[in-house]
């Protein structure tokens, strides 16, 4: 079995989603090559595309005025926000692996970093929203983004990781519940931090 | 030899889905009133304050509990193999409760209320609530009295821990001094009124919507699945264990208000304790459909109660976080409070609901479903309109829970209530088309089981003969 994923491959994955499918399911990649030569960018855009959009215009969430992160807690913020990216995905990927046993799947873990990019993508890429930061213009592009990255998992998780539709979709549903959980407790991290002074200033 | 009553069953299911039309239909046109205040024409029956109750009472007790008392006569039936015990009474549970929800509903819209969330009935519904409950309670526990199973199976114990646990939140909530018809006085005051309303309201959540549904999940998922629950010990630990820490969170409403801080912390502490149980269950769901991915291809409705388990996960995790004193204080008292609801009514409820409608209602004629095609596009209107409805409150709550508490330089809150609330109608029209969404999945179903039912008759069956 090849171990390489062939250049252009999230280009192709635009145009040719299927193709992209059928070239994974029959190549077992390395995670650390997936990680070095994909992840680490992809993770790179939206705190990146964040720091510009809210160092130079900041946020706009509703109000008239825009809030404004001081730049050293700005600098900050994008760190944590690589950084806990890099972690999410990570975290996603060996979640995906240890339940890729229940549903009879293929569980190396390079196949599910591979899996785990090409359904974060979309979102990377439309992270480039944060440039504009109108928190309800980025909810707008956000929210297709985030359909096209669950059309992928749906339709691509049973054809990559070699299993039925059926069982394919209940493994897809079962990422889709840990996502879910993730995201909330990621919500509830957040505001807990806001609460004790790290971040936007409020008066708690 | 007598046949399972489902008849009675046919009518509660029917009475549910024409609820749940109309209930989601009324939220609906409430949510286009947060974006249209003028769409009330002046009517005050037609006001926001009016209709958003009748929506809340029409879901949960015209559309919730119609399911739930179907399904409840449907499987304890068949789980102790005998008829309902009392059938007539079980007749006269199921019409006295939609007498009452209905004639309640139109008390609402005009303008009777008794200041009580989700208890907003005045006086002479309780009692009709409570006659129609006793009945139901009689009907229930006496069928399970005369069972000819040894073992009473676990959803028969949510489901038994439902009407005990409701009976009892409903009339200590509802203790009240009338004074006229239409209008009654609480029996408590102040803090001690705020505590137990939100011990009835918290537990209505828990007991209701959660454990009376999870004994519709643990009868229905089995069957559906075609085969018994991964682990019977493991939901029969959950059952206690949620039973026990539920009772005390409902403080966990009521954080940073005059009621005794210990208070608080206990709610928070169990609140937090209660997610074990409830992750239990969601495990011993998804665990007993994994082995049953072949059924998927043929059930539609499976997909549903698959879903439904990944919902169930979210609102039981983000319940206790919110319950958290430093989320809560962010959180409380912005949308994000009417999205976690929504995704644990749109999400967990109504769709194990649709999930056993689907396999129940063909299976009450003796007819295949009308069209599958239908099914499987509601299924993918559901996810959407949920998908959107929680999205769209998380970026309305969270900006709502900043630009509350946002300071300026000297100190001072930047901006007023009035400010923020004009900033929200885009968020608000996000739900609105989710609403729209979800509420068009509901009635194509409502269209795809009415044909499937269409001049059949309801199926005779008769309990086993011979049983240990």
């Amino acid at each position: 079995m090849k171990t390489v994923i062939s250049d252009w491959l999230l280009f192709r994955l635009l145009f040719q989603p299927n193709a992209v499918f059928e070239e994974l399911s029959e190549i077992r990649p390395e995670p650390h090559s997936v990680f070095f030569k994909y992840v680490i960018w992809l993770a790179m855009a939206p705190p990146l595309f964040a720091y510009i959009g809210a160092s130079n215009f900041g946020w706009r969430i509703g109000a008239a005025t825009p809030l404004h992160i001081p730049s050293e807690s700005l600098v900050i913020v994008s760190i944590v926000y690589f950084f806990a990216l890099l972690v999410g995905f990570v975290s996603t990927a060996v979640v995906a692996k240890s339940i890729a046993a229940t549903y009879g799947a293929r569980h190396s873990l390079g196949i599910h970093f591979a899996l785990v990019t090409i359904i974060a993508a979309p979102l990377a890429v439309g992270s480039s929203i944060h440039l504009y930061p109108d928190v309800f213009i980025n909810v707008l592009v956000l929210i297709p983004t985030l359909i096209w990255s669950m059309y992928l998992l749906y339709k691509g998780l049973p054809v990559v990781l070699k299993i039925s539709p059926e069982r394919g979709m209940l493994m897809a549903s079962a990422l889709i519940g840990v996502l879910l959980v993730a995201l909330v407790s990621l919500l509830g991290l957040s505001v807990a931090l806001w609460g004790r002074g790290i971040g936007p200033s409020l008066g708690v | 030899m007598e046949y399972y009553r489902d008849r009675v069953v046919r009518f509660l299911v029917i009475c549910s889905i024409v609820w749940a039309v109309l209930g989601m239909t009324v939220g609906v046109y409430v949510a286009a009133e947060l974006l249209w205040p003028t769409i009330d024409f002046g009517q005050q029956w037609l006001s926001f304050g009016r209709l958003r109750t009748l929506h809340t009472n029409g879901i949960i007790f015209g559309f919730g509990v119609s399911a739930l008392m179907g399904t409840a006569f449907y499987s304890v039936q068949r789980t102790s193999h005998v008829t309902l015990f009392a059938p007539r009474l079980a007749w006269f549970t199921a019409v006295a409760w939609q007498i009452t929800v209905l004639a309640g509903g139109i008390s609402l819209l005009a303008g009777w209320n008794a200041a009580k969330e989700y208890a907003e009935l005045e006086w002479p519904f309780d009692i009709l609530i409570t006659i129609a409950w006793v009945s139901f309670a009689i009907v229930f526990f006496g069928t399970i009295t005369r069972r000819k199973i040894k073992q009473i199976y676990v959803s028969n114990w949510f489901y038994g821990g439902l009407i005990i646990v409701i009976a009892m939140l409903h009339i200590v909530n509802s203790l009240a001094i009338p004074v006229t018809l239409s209008k009654s006085y609480s029996l408590f005051s102040g803090a001690p009124d705020a505590v137990v309303q939100w011990w009835y309201g918290h537990n209505a959540v828990g007991f209701l919507l959660t454990g009376g549904f999870l004994g519709m999940m643990y009868y229905f998922l089995p069957k559906h699945a075609n085969r018994p629950i991964w682990s019977y010990r493991l939901s029969i630990v959950a059952f206690w264990a949620f039973t026990y820490s539920y009772i005390w969170a409902g403080p966990h409403h009521l954080h940073y208000s005059s009621i005794p801080e210990w208070v608080q912390s206990l709610a928070v502490a169990m609140s937090l304790i209660l997610l074990a149980p409830s992750w239990a269950t969601m495990i011993n769901g998804i665990m007993t459909v994994s082995g049953a991915s072949q059924k998927l291809r043929t059930d539609p409705a499976l997909k549903f109660i698959v879903l439904s388990l990944a919902f169930y996960g979210l609102a039981t995790f983000e319940g206790p976080m919110m319950a958290i004193k430093s989320v809560n204080v962010v959180s409380h008292y912005t949308d994000w409070t009417i999205g976690h609801v929504h995704s644990g009514a749109l999400g967990w409820n109504a769709m194990i609901t649709f999930g056993t409608f689907y396999f129940l209602v063909p299976r009450l004629v003796g007819a295949e479903l009308y069209s599958v095609r239908l099914a499987n596009i509601h299924f993918w209107l559901a996810l959407a309109g949920t998908m959107l409805y929680i999205l769209a409150m998380w970026g309305a709550g969270i900006s709502q829970g900043l630009l509350w508490l946002g300071l300026d330089e000297i100190g001072e809150l930047s901006f007023s209530f009035k400010d923020i609330m004009a900033s929200m109608p885009p968020y608000y029209a996000l739900r609105f088309v989710a609403g729209l969404i979800f509420l068009s999945g509901t009635i194509l179903m409502a269209y795809n089981l009415i044909m499937t039912t269409k001049g059949r008759k309801t199926l005779q069956v008769r309990p086993p003969e011979a049983t240990t």
